[in-house]
């Protein structure tokens, strides 16, 4: 085993994970170990029922593994208390879910800015960030009306902005683009090549999209929980 | 700061409006109910409240103030020897039957006091002189029982217990709600009306000299005067409020409607609390899985909550205020001093919270995993 390197920012040590007890148990995940480096851009690919969801819960201090070991930075937040895990999700991770899951009562705006406040950052300087992070992903027109009426395209750009909101090093999106036509699809793909590629964060998504799969810089696949050989480095 | 609070309150407009009906009715049956019942609770000791005595004596065994039994006079003077008396007076209250211009016969009570020292006389007047109940047989009664006593000008005549009686002045404040209708008439006249005997009274009213304990002199007429039971005036007061509103169980079906007011705006804020938080479930799921810990949760179902109790009671109060005012018209009485009002502000805020039980306990289950099921 190597050390960690400075870059790497996640680290699987033969994680697995097993739903349910006896006869009824699920391996979900089987022995799986990767290093995730900062600025990357990292797909995870694998057809339906094959871990990923549950990989990327591993990863973001939702799911405990049955065994192996999960650390952020040098941190082993695999063994940590329950009560501390609130701590990590702010400070460490950013997440893109595939149905946007945004705050319907909430405008674009105090979406962001609810996130913020609820990462310590208040007041005129959290209003102020949230129309920073609403513009770098392109929506400073929209920023004042409620999800429901904007399109698909600009709800994952909200959403992509309040992962954004506490400038965590890490962004897991599970299939961030599959509610998306192929275009919109890609432009925000590309929105989140830019925050690996400009801002030097892990981006890690879980896509199905073949067709944008040139965007990425590394690709793993997985099969019944297990990862493959042929995963693209 | 954004308050996901606020902000889901207000987007839901109807169950919001749905909760704070259910606040404001609730707030309103216990305000109102809590009102007449307070109101009520003074009422039925408002002669003993108004009489300037300090100590009470009654015959002995007595339940309550509206139910007075004869005893003999003299027992007056056995209680102005003792020390510490200033002095000692007599007191007469007495049912009588109250012939009606309209023929129909309504049960009054004589209240009889001295005209000479004026204790127990009426204490608030609207016409005529209280000194003239020493005339034969010139009563009082209070302008609020004018419909009640066959509407009586000063100077008409009727029949108590077929004497006959003469008008002679109208009083306000003297109203009884659950008893019936007080007339106000000399110690002499009330005696003559009624059935009871010469040389007796049915209270001695004490006033203590200054410098002595109202307790002291009360325990020493009570070594002294046999026979008779000895209340301070405070004393008597409670014991009469407690007859008339628990043991006859007016005050207690009151208290039982403000407390249903409770328990229905209870279930119906605590309903849709429940309702709003689990169709919310997926937005909780969400600040759970970026970092919300459960406090940060429960913050926003109390806030919530405080937000429901606030207008709720805001609103509820605003009708009360309306109902309250229409029942007075009605002559029906509502007492509500300030520190009822806090009270009851308290209490809607404590419903509220309990309301929010079920929510908190929810929330406090749900798996931050869930959100990325789709
Ligand atoms: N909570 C759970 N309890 C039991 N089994 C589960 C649970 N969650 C997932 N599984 C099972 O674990 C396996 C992996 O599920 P997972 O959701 O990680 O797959 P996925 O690759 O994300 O699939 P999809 O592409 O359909 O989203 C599946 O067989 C699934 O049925
Ligand atoms: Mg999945």
């Amino acid at each position: 085993m190597t050390s960690i390197a400075t870059k790497t920012v996640l680290r699987l040590a033969h994680v697995s994970k097993t739903y349910g007890e006896g006869e009824s148990s699920v391996e979900a995940v089987h022995d799986v170990s990767m290093d995730l480096d900062a600025g990357k851009f990292i797909f995870l690919m694998g057809p339906s029922g094959s871990g990923k969801t549950t990989l990327l819960m591993l990863m973001g201090c939702l799911l405990r593994p049955t065994t192996g070991s999960v650390h952020i930075f040098d941190e082993a937040v695999s063994s940590l208390a329950e009560s501390s895990l609130p701590r990590v999700r702010r400070s460490r991770i950013g997440y893109i879910f595939q149905g946007f899951n945004l705050f319907p009562a909430l405008t674009a705006l105090e979406n962001v800015e609810a996130t913020l406040n609820l990462k310590g950052c208040r007041g005129a300087e959290g209003r102020a960030e949230a129309r920073n992070l609403l513009e770098r992903v392109g929506l400073a027109k929209r920023m004042h009306h409620l999800p429901e009426d904007l399109s698909g395209g600009e709800k994952q750009r909200v959403a992509v902005a309040r992962a954004l909101a506490g400038n965590p090093p890490i962004i897991l999106a599970d299939e961030p683009t599959g509610m998306l036509d192929s275009k919109t699809g890609r432009l925000i793909s590309e929105i989140l090549r830019d925050l690996a590629h400009e801002e030097g964060r892990l981006v890690f998504m879980v896509s199905h999209d073949s067709r944008i799969t040139a965007l990425a810089d590394q690709i793993f696949n997985i099969e019944d929980g297990c990862l493959q050989d042929g995963s693209r480095q | 700061m954004v308050s996901i609070a606020r902000k889901n309150l207000f987007h839901d407009k109807i169950r919001f409006a749905v909760a704070l009906a259910g606040i404001s009715f609730a707030v309103v049956l216990i305000t109102v109910q809590l009102g007449v019942y307070l109101a009520f609770r003074s009422n039925v000791s408002v002669l003993i409240d108004h009489t300037e005595a300090d100590i009470w004596i009654t015959a002995h065994g007595l339940e309550n103030f509206d139910f007075g039994r004869p005893f003999s006079e003299k027992k007056r003077y056995e209680v102005a020897e003792v020390p510490g008396v200033a002095w000692a007076e007599k007191y007469f209250l007495g049912f009588g039957y109250w012939k009606t211009p309209g023929g129909s016969q309504e049960t009054v009570q004589m209240v009889g006091f001295d005209p000479e020292t004026m204790v127990g006389a009426p204490w608030s007047i609207v016409k005529g002189n209280p000194q003239d109940v020493k005339y034969f047989n010139s009563i009082f009664y209070d302008e609020a029982e004018t419909n009640r006593l066959g509407n009586l000008p000063i100077g008409s005549e009727t029949e108590i217990n077929n004497h006959r009686v003469r008008v002679a002045g109208i009083v306000s404040g003297a109203r009884s709600f659950i008893q019936s209708p007080y007339i106000f008439t000399s110690f002499k006249n009330a005696l003559n009306l009624s059935f009871i005997n010469k040389g007796n009274t049915v209270y001695v009213l004490v006033k203590v000299a200054p410098g002595y304990s109202v307790k002291d002199v009360q325990r020493r007429i009570r070594e002294t005067v046999k026979d008779v039971d000895v209340y301070t005036s405070p004393d008597f007061s409670k014991k009469t409020q407690d007859y008339w509103m628990i043991n006859t169980g007016t005050g207690v079906a009151l208290l039982a409607v403000a407390l249903m007011g409770v328990v229905i705006g209870t279930v119906i804020v605590a309903n849709t609390i429940y309702t709003s938080t689990t169709e919310h479930l997926k937005e909780f799921g969400t600040l759970k899985a970026i970092g919300a810990s459960n406090w940060d949760l429960y913050v926003i179902i109390i806030e919530q909550a405080l937000i429901n109790s606030v207008i709720g009671f805001a609103v509820g109060m605003a009708i009360s205020y309306l109902v309250i005012q229409a029942m007075k018209k009605g002559h029906l009485p509502v007492l509500l001093a300030p520190p009822v009002l806090v009270g009851i502000f308290v209490l809607t805020v404590l419903m509220c919270l309990w309301s929010s039980v079920l929510s908190i306990s929810k929330v406090t289950r749900i798996d931050p995993a869930m959100v990325f099921k789709s």
